[in-house]
């Protein structure tokens, strides 16, 4: 019975859905509070202190709002493209450690990060799938985009993330975390920026911000959603958003682990997270804030040959350098 | 000017048959009246012999028992062909295949007054809406808005019926509809493109979303009204349009302006062409997804909004020139504070330049983009910044000085490429070019009177009267018959000019080139969309009360 009960406040409470929300709410602030400073504007500032109950706000009143489904789509996978990218991408971030341990406790196995990347995988084809069920041409052009972007970037991501791993000699996240006494982003620098790289073409951040380009295709895939269907597919971009700062965190800045300095481990463990993933989310937002968004043609070259040979050339030096490493990691 | 001179020249030697009557009544204006049907050996020699000659625009005035078509070419001044053909029987014939660009020109005229031009390769409904009576020319004099209102109704459906048609798609070509309303355009206009995966196949555009009228109404207004009138047909260059205007009466009246009263047209000219520059600079960073670009460089616009109200006392809308001058005089604490301000904004605008020349994502995305070649570009009389990022050096300031520009010393920006890139830097350096000149204009300000008074009633005559606007030549074309009210008032602003070219050099681009070109472009279409008198009150077939619409929605919709 005690255990149900750990079980079921850490699934719902913490560090399950309800923080998992409320730390999606807060990065959705960070990150247009980012975007703002650098585009010179204030940014969200009069709902609460300093805004940062603006997207709450905001999803309150998408849930509100009049939800519409167009005649012509298919009906059941107009609704639940948006319901399955969501779920799975929360479903995902279970699998990784944001207090020293997984959302479910012992739930960590060998080949998580696998299912991980996969479940991330699978969701973005639930957001092609939402576009294509819209039957409208902007959300066509925008779903074929995600897939054809999707392909090019989801291969080198996929290589990458296994960089990592060979060095922890795992395949399981908590695993990967824990071999971290030294940040493998010092280790193995390139993988690490290539991944970000990756990672910024996955979350369909400027420059690749093509399967939404508003001045082309209005909303891309989102084009037709309105309401609670839409407020789904929001909350499912920002949680990808926390997947991919969480992976950078985890893979590369060694995770929840940092200097403990005094009182509980598990808030030192949270604090440490939190402050990685911000960094990461800050560089994340810079590159988007100062460039322009390319072509889709011009991503798919860079992905094809750059991106991909780039990833395996990071993977082959990262099998050679392992051993000197070895020693530093001891 | 010696262009120019050597224009009339040509046509006095080879076609002196065919002119009737040959007026030369200011420097680098020339009224030539042709014998009917031979405009199209005066156009073909003039574009023979004249280096860079483009038209302007066709202009239709009706004279009560003729139509005149004037034909203003401008070769160094403008010269005005003038071709009449009966009213009962308005044929003539087109100039489409010598000259590609007159192609909406043409289109404009059939659809407002109704003269067939036989040969057009399409001659179509360009401004009107398609459920407009047939046989209804509203620029034509004994047209009255109300008297045709009761015509045929419900062609709603069948304009709808039209558009699904459109749309019919076949095989992988989808049709991708831009416009009405799309965050593409900040005006309402129609795009139709045929898109394949994401090659841009065709295009297709519809104009006349936004027409007030205004060339019919400003028939019905006295001379200084109308002043007010054309300042509201576009609010970013609205002192392009009323110097245009008042340089125009000011021309058939003779009205001398004062020295000080040019210069202060000048500074104002000038400070609307650095806030267009720069917004279009912004709207191309915004376009291109570069956000942070968008924001900042609009931020910088703010400086010169503000020297606009110090002078004007207005942020947009200026109400600064009349007909025979200015209406406010400008401090010397202001002339101080704008001086302050030109130097802040120039730093920036020098620093945006180095932006768009140095940023790796926007050179991708706009070089070798849509390019237009100089050949390509004199045959579909494109003007401004699209021409001269085409190579093409024609600058209205330049080549016919008006205001002070003669006085003034600057450089034509010119960029031989063609394409997006060349056109958005023609802008970028325009902006300091223009600080220069507004600096220079500050410092030299002659001193004397503001303004001449001017009677209401204007002398007999005619005028053609040219500006560089931001976007390009602007061009007005005011005939008078000596009452206070003009008898016809002819705009045509530089974007109908360039938006022919756009079609042409879309297909085989990809989508994401298409706002990278559009803006490029800088397409303005409260002043493309200007002379359909849509009255309100009698407009509505085809306008939907609030209940049509729910009921609509509820046919299409289900929630």
């Amino acid at each position: 019975m005690a255990l149900d009960l750990i079980f079921f406040a850490r699934v719902l409470v913490f560090p399950g859905f309800l923080f998992l929300l409320v730390l999606v709410l807060f990065f959705d602030w960070l990150e247009r509070k980012i975007a703002a400073r650098f585009q010179n504007r204030m940014g969200p500032s009069y709902t609460g202190p300093f805004g940062i109950l603006q997207p709450i706000a905001d999803y309150i009143k998408l849930f509100s709002k009049e939800d519409i489904t167009p005649k012509q789509t298919n009906k059941l996978l107009f609704v639940a493209a948006p319901l399955l990218a969501f779920s799975l991408f929360v479903f995902a971030l279970f699998f990784i450690p944001i207090d020293g341990s997984n959302v479910v406790l012992y739930s960590s196995f060998e080949g998580d990060l696998i299912l991980v990347l996969l479940l991330v995988t699978l969701a973005n084809f639930g957001i092609f799938l939402s576009g294509w069920a819209s039957l409208n041409p902007y959300s066509e052009i925008g779903a074929t985009r995600v897939l054809t972007q999707f392909l090019g970037y989801d291969i080198p991501l996929i290589i990458l993330a296994i960089c990592p791993a060979f060095l922890a000699k795992s395949l399981s996240i908590v695993n990967i975390t824990a071999s971290q006494t030294l940040p493998f982003a010092l280790l193995i620098p390139w993988s690490c920026v290539l991944f970000v790289i990756a990672l910024q073409a996955e979350l369909e951040k400027d420059p690749f911000d093509i399967p939404h380009a508003e001045t082309e295709i209005v909303g891309g895939y989102e084009t037709e959603y309105s309401g609670r269907k839409l407020a789904f597919i929001k909350l499912s971009e920002d949680f990808q958003f926390l997947i991919g700062a969480a992976l950078v965190t985890v893979l590369f800045l060694g995770g929840a682990h940092g200097p403990v300095l005094f009182g509980m481990p598990e808030l030192w463990h949270i604090f440490w997270f939190m402050v990685k993933t911000i960094g990461v989310v800050f560089i994340l937002e810079y590159v988007g804030n100062v460039s322009a968004r390319l072509r889709i043609d011009q991503v798919v070259h860079g992905n094809w040959k750059l991106l991909i040979p780039l990833s395996i050339l990071s993977l082959a030096l990262t099998v050679i350098v392992e051993p000197l490493l070895r020693s530093v990691i001891g | 000017m010696e262009k120019f001179e050597n224009a009339v020249e040509v046509l006095k030697n080879n076609l002196a048959d065919a002119i009737v009557e040959c007026r030369v009544p200011k420097p680098r204006k020339a009224y030539i009246l042709l014998k009917p049907e031979r405009h199209r050996e005066a156009i073909s020699l003039l574009l023979k012999h004249v280096e860079d000659a483009e038209l302007s625009t066709i202009s239709g005035t009706d004279l009560g028992n003729e139509i005149e078509l004037n034909y203003h070419m401008a070769c160094g001044g403008t010269v005005t062909l003038k071709n009449r053909v009966s009213r009962e029987k308005p044929v003539t014939r087109t100039i489409t295949d010598i000259l590609p660009g007159a192609n909406l020109y043409e289109r404009e005229v059939f659809d407002l007054l109704g003269v067939t031009f036989e040969g057009h390769p399409n001659l179509e409904r360009l401004m009107l809406p398609e459920n407009w009576p047939k046989g209804d020319y509203p620029l034509r004099r004994d047209w009255k808005p109300n008297a045709n209102q009761e015509g045929e109704s419900n062609s709603e459906e069948a304009s709808q019926t039209e558009s699904a048609a459109e749309l019919d798609d076949a095989g992988s070509v989808i049709s991708v509809v831009m416009g009405p309303q799309h965050p593409l355009l900040h005006e309402p206009e129609r795009f139709t493109f045929k898109v394949d995966g994401e090659t841009v196949v065709d295009a297709e555009m519809r104009l006349g979303y936004v027409h007030r009228g205004i060339e019919k109404a400003a028939e019905r207004m006295m001379y200084f009204q109308d002043v007010f009138l054309v300042e509201r047909i576009c609010g970013i260059c609205n002192a392009a349009h009323t110097t245009c205007f008042c340089q125009a009466v000011e021309d058939i009246g003779n009205i001398e302006t004062p020295p000080r009263a040019l210069y202060l047209r000048t500074i104002i000219h000038e400070l609307n062409r650095v806030h267009s520059h720069l917004l279009l600079l912004g709207v191309a960073g915004h376009l291109l997804g570069f956000e942070a670009l968008f924001q900042h460089v609009w931020r910088d616009r703010e400086p010169i909004m503000d020297i606009v109200e110090r002078i004007t006392g207005n942020r947009l809308m200026s109400g600064f020139n009349a007909i025979g001058g200015v209406r406010r005089d400008i401090t010397p604490n202001t002339v101080e504070k704008a001086l302050k301000s030109v130097e802040e904004v120039r730093k920036r605008a020098k620093f945006y330049k180095v932006v768009f020349e140095e940023d790796a994502t926007l050179r991708l995305r706009t070089e070798g983009v849509g390019v237009l070649s100089k050949s390509d570009a004199l045959k579909l009389c494109v003007e401004g910044p699209v021409a001269r990022g085409s190579g093409i050096d024609v600058d209205v300031r330049k080549e016919d000085p008006y205001a002070a520009y003669g006085e003034i010393p600057f450089n034509v920006i010119c960029y031989k490429d063609g394409d997006t890139w060349a056109r958005l830097m023609v802008r970028a350096e325009e902006v300091v070019e223009s600080l220069d000149i507004i600096d220079y204009a500050l410092g030299n300000l002659p001193a004397g009177r503001l303004r001449v008074r001017v009677q209401r009633k204007q002398p007999e005559g005619e005028a053609v009267s040219r500006v560089e606007a931001p976007r390009g030549e602007l061009i007005h074309y005011v005939k008078s018959d000596g009452t206070a009210y003009p008898y016809r008032v002819k705009v045509r602003s530089p974007t109908l000019a360039n938006l022919v070219a756009f079609p042409e050099i879309i297909r085989g681009a990809y989508i994401a080139d298409i706002p990278a070109v559009i803006g490029s472009f800088d397409p303005c279409f409260s002043c493309t969309d200007r002379m359909v008198f849509l009255d309100t009150q009698n407009g509505r077939r085809w306008r939907w009360s609030l209940d049509e619409v729910n009921n609509s929605k509820n046919r299409n919709v289900v929630s």
